[in-house]
């Protein structure tokens, strides 16, 4: 019986169509994956080099002014890219992935953005995420939706109803074949994913699988019940790709833009000029009052006194970091604001499966913007270990000479927060379980 | 009024069964309330946006001139931004708008990147896209349209009255005309309180004293989006005419509107990223800095090409040190530097932007066989919230920093004495009067004859896609079957 109803289902064109379809731009997004994380590991690559001889360079041609040359010499961070980042490019295309810094100011830096044709950004990426997303569900939509109400419409239902001996356990195994088929592609996808992006099985990638699985269980569960309304064909044609409309399209975009007005953020303008006049407005104004308030915040440094000069390095340094210090509260009210943003739309996320999908995946793949906060974080911890490193050898004018510059190497950060299983499955499940529960009982009351 | 006399009965008739069903009146009110919530956030966001930046604009304007007298090289570091302002129709339609930076910091010797995107500080959500009355109207209504016009000859046709109907002596012409007006008088409900909404909210952002340019774009706006809803009630009575069922058509449909606007846009712009692919930044400043190397480091003492320039200055003026030349001769060579950096930078840059215009290349095409991406180009255009004109704002704020950072170098030749001051003696500064020279930074969004041109192609696409349809609906008139 099982073998029949999968020959038949296989059979169709349209089934043959749709799969293939589903494969192959599956195939184009995992090349997409490809050129991305090639991307990625080029530019980790050039920064490396890069460093290296842009260190090399300045150290010749400052050799007796330490303070100048640090001036210039950038050190980069890199955030880790995970190979499942591939998957799910989430932020990470709008969000540069290595930061570039000099020990001056840091918050004259540290938002610098990517560079980006806004056109692609508009668009999106096919990466593997939206083809689950969006097409994985509009196949198991098109699969499903006629359902019973075919054979009804074309007055064969009565011959199964009588030929088989349970209706109920005949439609499962609809289902049942759908359900198969999809997660079969699913599946051979991933798997060609793991050779050809080479992603570890891991822990990630077993929370990876897991949420795709439970999200495709999900419009089945969804189609299961719209087809336990018994409408007609037409009614659940509409109403399906009204739930899908609502669920990729509406309800997300609604959030957004509810969440995007609810917490504005002008401080990071505000941030930005204030951090300008913060540092230049000490240029004219008495150089002991700026190291007063240099010693307050760093006491160890108090031995340095202030030269008797026009101009030292010491002073430079402890103007530059009152753009800093003071251009902190804007910077502490603005990295508030954006936690909350993504407080507030993990919470709304929970009721709204797609959604929920899309960040639980971007957060296995460190794409979100969770992560992009964390690395702002480490960013600023990066930038005060190489402050607190150079400024005794600055005031002190140590040789250039004497530094070993070759030991400053590109240093990763690596985003460490772990994966709740609860937190990624437990939304899915409950609407997985809720659907089949209303689909059975209208089912078994009907028929 | 014997002119189309037929067809508006079949309009009206059609309108009239459109309404006995419950579900569209929920629809519309569903869909008239996101246009409100839309219209909303779309306005608040505008005003916070410009306000936020007309503030933060003028802010750093009073900083600049409060400026005390100094050296003007350090006025060149100081520096001044650049704020991008939104014009009033991005209320409307949003655009590219959250993908670009709002700021760039503007300084001598360095192109900053446009930053606080408002996409830089978002979760993903906001990669699902935003609602804008533009949406709606784009993407929302042209569904609308096929959910309500599927039925309209198909399910005459299984009901058998499609016989009965042209054997009364209606023509197919008829029929399909006055099925197209029936659907597009449903959604012109619609579309016409929100286009009143839409001026009236439009008059009363800018006061009701509105420039020429900006009525010209609203009345293309309008009119196009009128264009656009009147092909897809065109498309789902052509295909609700050829199928068989009503499923069918129905079916088609869908498949039509998913192809139109969310596989295509997304899978060409794709296709055109992926085979022209973009430098990232550490690429595309790494060669800079090493074409700028090639021709000169300023700050390498022993650089060739500035060796050769205070060779020739002294040859020129006859002195044996630049400490003798009539003028400041840092100055002259930090003008040199900016001119030459400035120019590798724009090369580089423009080789960027081509790349960039390659991968639009897909898209743009595929908006001949999809009047969606020519739509939405063609209202992005209008509401000046399209990939030109950011690139056109970038380009404003690099002519202004340069201008800039010339300006503070020339003063500093000019005032500036050459001789250099002892480490204990007070550096040497010209007057604040100076820093109002240098104007403030303006934005001007690019006028309509230049959205009119760079969106030709768009324009070209719509009015063949009105050709396209006129003569479709001619051969179906000639071929349609009543069975």
């Amino acid at each position: 019986m099982l073998q029949l109803l999968f020959k038949n289902f296989i059979r169709s064109k349209g089934t043959k169509f749709g799969l293939l379809f589903l494969l192959i731009i599956g195939f184009i997004s995992l090349l997409i994956g490809l050129q991305f994380q090639e991307k990625q590991q080029n530019n980790i690559a050039e920064t490396t080099i890069y460093q290296k001889e842009h260190i090399a360079r300045n150290a010749s041609f400052h050799k007796d002014e330490i303070g100048l040359l640090l001036y210039y010499v950038k050190f980069s961070l890199v955030n880790k890219t995970l190979p499942i980042n591939s998957l799910v490019i989430g932020q990470r295309d709008v969000n540069p992935s290595i930061q570039s810094v000099t020990i001056r100011g840091l918050e004259a830096q540290k938002y610098d953005s990517e560079l980006n044709n806004p056109s692609n950004l508009l668009a999106g990426n096919i990466d593997f995420s939206f083809v689950l997303l969006y097409l994985f569900p509009l196949l198991i939509i098109a699969f499903s939706y006629n359902l019973i109400s075919e054979e009804k419409e074309s007055g064969t239902w009565k011959i199964v109803a009588t030929q088989s001996s349970n209706t109920f356990f005949y439609i499962l195994k609809l289902f049942y074949v759908r359900i198969l088929s999809l997660i079969g592609l699913l599946t051979l996808l991933l798997i060609i994913a793991i050779i050809f992006l080479q992603i570890p099985v891991d822990k990630s990638f077993a929370v990876f699988y897991g949420i795709a699985v439970l999200y495709v269980l999900l419009w089945f569960s969804v189609c299961f019940f719209i087809v336990s309304l018994q409408k007609n064909s037409n009614f659940n044609a509409v109403i399906l790709l009204t739930i899908w409309l609502f669920l990729i399209i509406i309800l997300p975009a609604a959030i957004n833009t509810y969440i995007i007005n609810k917490y504005k953020v002008p401080e990071a303008l505000e941030l930005t000029l204030k951090q300008r006049n913060a540092y230049h407005e000490k240029w004219d104004m008495d150089k002991q009052t700026t190291l007063n308030k240099f010693y307050e915040h760093y006491p160890q440094f108090k031995n340095y006194v202030l030269p008797d000069a026009e101009f030292s390095w010491l002073w430079y340094y402890a103007m530059q970091q009152m753009g800093d210090d003071e251009s902190a509260v804007q910077s502490k009210e603005l990295e508030a604001k954006l936690e909350q943003r993504n407080h507030a739309s993990e919470a709304i996320a929970q009721f709204i499966p797609t959604l929920h999908t899309q960040i639980q995946l971007n957060e296995i793949a460190k794409s979100d913007l969770k992560n992009q906060l964390s690395f702002l974080k480490e960013t600023t911890k990066f930038h005060e270990k190489l402050r607190l490193h150079f400024y005794p050898k600055i005031f002190d004018n140590a040789p250039v000479e004497q530094q070993d510059w070759d030991d400053y190497k590109v240093e990763t950060f690596t985003d460490a927060t772990e994966i709740s299983f609860t937190k990624a499955f437990l939304p899915l499940l409950a609407f997985n379980v809720l659907l089949i529960g209303m689909g059975w009982f209208n089912f078994k009351r009907m028929i | 009024m014997k002119l189309l006399h037929t067809e508006l009965l079949i309009a009206r008739h059609f309108k009239n069964s459109v309404f006995k069903n419950p579900a569209i009146y929920i629809i519309t009110l569903f869909i008239g309330a996101l246009l409100l919530f839309a219209t909303f956030l779309g306005w608040d966001n505008y005003k916070s946006q410009n306000e936020a930046s007309e503030k933060y604009q003028h802010e750093s304007r009073e900083d600049w001139l409060k400026n005390p007298d100094k050296n003007p090289h350090r006025m060149a570091h100081y520096g001044n931004f650049a704020f991008r302002k939104s014009t009033s129709l991005s209320v409307f339609e949003f655009g590219m708008e959250p993908f670009f930076g709002n700021a760039i910091f503007l300084e001598a010797h360095k192109q900053n990147t446009a930053n606080f995107s408002e996409a830089g500080f978002s979760n993903s959500m906001l990669r699902f896209g935003e609602i804008s009355i533009g949406m709606v109207l784009q993407i929302l209504l042209p569904l609308l349209i096929f959910f309500i016009g599927f039925n309209a000859i198909a399910f005459e046709r299984e009901n058998g009255t499609l016989k009965l109907l042209l054997s009364q002596g209606i023509s197919w012409k008829q029929l399909l005309f006055g099925k197209i007006f029936g659907i597009a008088s449903v959604i012109m409900l619609l579309f016409i309180p929100t286009i009143l909404v839409l001026v009236f909210v439009w008059l009363l952002l800018q006061n009701f004293t509105i420039s020429a340019d900006e009525t010209f774009k609203m009345i293309l706006f309008i009119l196009f989006h009128f264009i656009y809803l009147m092909f897809f009630c065109v498309i789902a009575v052509l295909v609700s005419a050829s199928s068989k069922t009503s499923k069918k058509a129905l079916v088609s449909l869908i498949g039509i509107w998913l192809i139109l606007t969310i596989i295509l846009p997304r899978t060409s712009q794709a296709i055109g990223a992926y085979l022209y692919e973009a430098p990232s930044k550490v690429q595309f400043n790494s060669e800079i800095e090493q074409d700028i190397l090639k021709q000169g480091d300023s700050h390498n003492p022993n650089d060739v090409h500035y060796k050769a320039i205070k060779d020739s200055l002294l040859r020129t003026y006859k002195v044996d040190s630049v400490q003798k030349l009539p003028f400041n001769y840092s100055g002259f060579i930090m003008t040199e530097g900016e001119r030459i950096s400035s120019k590798i930078y724009n090369d580089h840059l423009e080789k960027l932007l081509k790349i960039y215009d390659k991968q639009n290349s897909f898209s743009k095409a595929v908006s001949f066989l999809n009047p969606y991406i020519a739509m939405k180009n063609l209202s992005m255009g209008l509401s000046n919230t399209d990939y030109d004109s950011y690139i056109d704002f970038q380009k404003q704020a690099e002519i202004y920093r340069y201008d800039m950072a010339q300006k503070m170098n020339a003063l500093q030749i000019k005032y500036i004495s050459n001789k250099k001051p002892g480490a204990k003696e007070k550096p040497l500064t010209i007057g604040k009067e100076h820093w109002a020279d240098v104007e403030e930074f303006h934005y001007e969004p690019k006028g309509i004859s230049d959205v009119l041109k760079t969106e030709i192609l768009s324009i070209i696409s719509v009015s063949f896609w009105i050709i396209i349809l006129f003569m479709l609906i001619r051969f179906a008139a000639k071929n349609l079957n009543a069975i």
